[in-house]
């Protein structure tokens, strides 16, 4: 099964790349030899439609980012993220602006929508930051998508065609007991904080730092919805990848924000973990062998992270540390090497 | 409890937490430390605001047509000011005209607050001010936030308390002329 999916995704990144060179040759791009973004995991990952996305270079030998697909739900998503990007530039109700990647060609090229951003260099990846200035800087993008608070009906109309907007969350009846009734106990508080702009997939992978401001990648997970959402996608990554700084933005909420925004955003954890847990739970049937057990301690550690989160406890050190062995006891190398400077 | 000076007090505003932009932590505050002396309520716009304990707040939904959600508010602050002593008004479009209709049907003294300097002025903006009891110009100092890897910064919230101890005294005095 695991080879099945890995080599039609491989059969797709070989068919797409041979579509994508004549067409960079015509723009005057090359690809690099090593395109870790295709290797790994990657195929089992992505929420929406299958799309390569490679690094290359202009003719100046400047790095630049290349996006290709020619799956149609690929390019539904390459294009809703050009409109999330420019729709964000002339948001007229945010208070902040909002750094993103230059766009330096965007076309369709006999099927194949290709779409080549600027590559922002960054000095060192995030998680190599001191965790204060790694606190700051994450604090700085959560602040900038608050910003933008989309509260009446011309605000609603302005954004509607760019953006998926989320008015509800619950309804989902594959939550846990205690999960679902700790969640629409709590709708009001969740519709409370509803109709901000924010990053649903809010990770280090997902941003770049230069001149110590942050510019946001994938825009297609850019929506309307809950404020804490992209603040619980980040903290529940931060338990697994750095817990000091995942504990400091909850405490930061519950220092200088209304105990309702506290309770808000411990409601989105509990729903963005969920929906992780029922992501792994998806790979169990495409995967076999090393990825399969892993696709299994994953269930199990972001489970045990859930019960910690609903009962307002720490996740223990050791059991971070026992998935993290675990974890890279059972990643393949390709993994290992595609995970390398990502975060 | 006797509360000695008790006035009944209409807070009318755009906006009021979970809104962000700054008058809406200033009414939120204000309504709090009011609400230890006074009988307050707030008509604010808004789906679901932040509750604020002692304080009464009706909110009337944004997402409604302009038209419809002018004159709901304007209903709502017409129950909640025929009998108070007085509505402090935040200033913004959306409360100035609804303020001007329900100040000349009640006659309740109008304070304004200019919390929002980039708030746009209506034509009616000049006989609303023509009707207010007194003008406020200054704010309070914003609340210091505390950061995890930082000192609490206690000069700060020291200074906070003081801009609003002195803001609140200027209030008591323009409240009780306005009541006069």
């Amino acid at each position: 099964m695991q080879k099945n999916n890995k080599t039609l995704w491989e059969e797709y990144v070989a068919r797409e790349r041979a579509l994508l060179l004549p067409v960079l040759l015509r723009l005057g791009y090359t690809l690099e030899e090593s395109q870790p973004h295709v290797l790994g995991e990657r195929y089992l990952t992505g929420s929406g439609g299958r799309k390569l996305v490679l690094v290359g270079k202009d003719a100046h030998g400047k790095k630049v980012v290349i996006k290709a697909s020619s799956d149609a739900s690929g390019i539904e998503e390459m294009q809703r993220e050009r409109r999330s990007r420019e729709a964000l530039e002339r948001i007229g109700f945010a208070y902040q602006t909002f750094l993103a990647p230059q766009e330096l060609s965007w076309g369709m090229y006999g099927g194949l929508a290709v779409l080549i951003t600027e590559f922002i260099e960054q000095d060192k990846p995030f998680l190599e930051r001191p965790l204060e200035e790694q606190f700051t800087l994450a604090l700085k993008a959560f602040k900038a998508q608050e910003s933008a608070h989309a509260t009446t009906s011309s605000h609603l109309r302005a954004v509607r065609h760019d953006f998926q907007q989320i008015q509800q969350y619950v309804q989902d009846t594959t939550l846990s007991d205690c999960a679902i009734q700790f969640i629409s106990e709590n709708q009001d508080t969740i519709e409370q904080y509803g109709g901000f702009l924010t990053h649903w997939d809010f990770t280090p992978q997902n941003f770049r730092i230069r001149n110590g401001e942050i510019y946001l990648l994938d825009h297609s997970s850019i929506r309307f919805g809950n404020k804490y959402e992209g603040w619980a996608r980040f903290i529940n990554f931060m338990e697994l990848y750095n817990p000091p700084l995942a504990h400091a933005l909850v405490q930061y909420v519950r220092d200088n924000r209304a105990p309702e925004e506290s309770l808000s955003l411990r409601l989105m954890r509990v729903y963005r973990l969920m929906e992780l847990i029922r992501y792994y739970a998806t790979w169990l049937s495409k995967t076999s062998g090393d990825l399969h057990a892993l696709a299994e301690a994953r269930i199990a550690f972001w489970s045990e992270v859930l019960r910690c989160v609903l009962d307002e406890k720490e996740v223990p050190a050791e059991v971070v540390e026992s998935y993290k062995k675990t974890r890279d006891s059972l990643r393949s190398e390709e993994e290992k090497q595609r995970q390398v400077g990502l975060h | 409890m006797i509360r000695f000076n008790c006035m009944k007090i209409v807070l009318a505003s755009a906006l009021f937490p979970p809104d962000i932009a700054p008058p809406a932590p200033y009414l939120k505050e204000l309504a709090h430390r009011l609400a230890q002396t006074h009988d307050v309520t707030a008509v604010v716009y808004g789906h679901l605001p932040e509750k604020v304990e002692g304080v009464r707040v009706v909110a009337i939904s944004k997402r409604r047509a302009l038209a419809l959600r002018l004159v709901a508010y304007t209903v709502a602050l017409w129950r909640a000011a025929r009998r108070a002593d007085l509505v402090f008004l935040e200033n913004g479009a959306s409360v100035e005209l609804p303020a001007l209709i329900v100040s000349s049907v009640t006659k309740t003294p109008i304070l304004i607050h200019f919390g929002d300097r980039t708030a746009k002025k209506y034509f009616y903006h000049k006989a609303l001010m023509r009707r207010v009891a007194d003008t406020i110009e200054e704010s309070p100092l914003p609340r210091p936030e505390i950061l995890p890897f930082e000192p609490r910064p206690e000069a700060a919230f020291a200074a906070y308390e003081s801009s609003w101890h002195h803001h609140l005294a200027a209030l008591d005095k323009k409240f009780t002329d306005a009541k006069k």
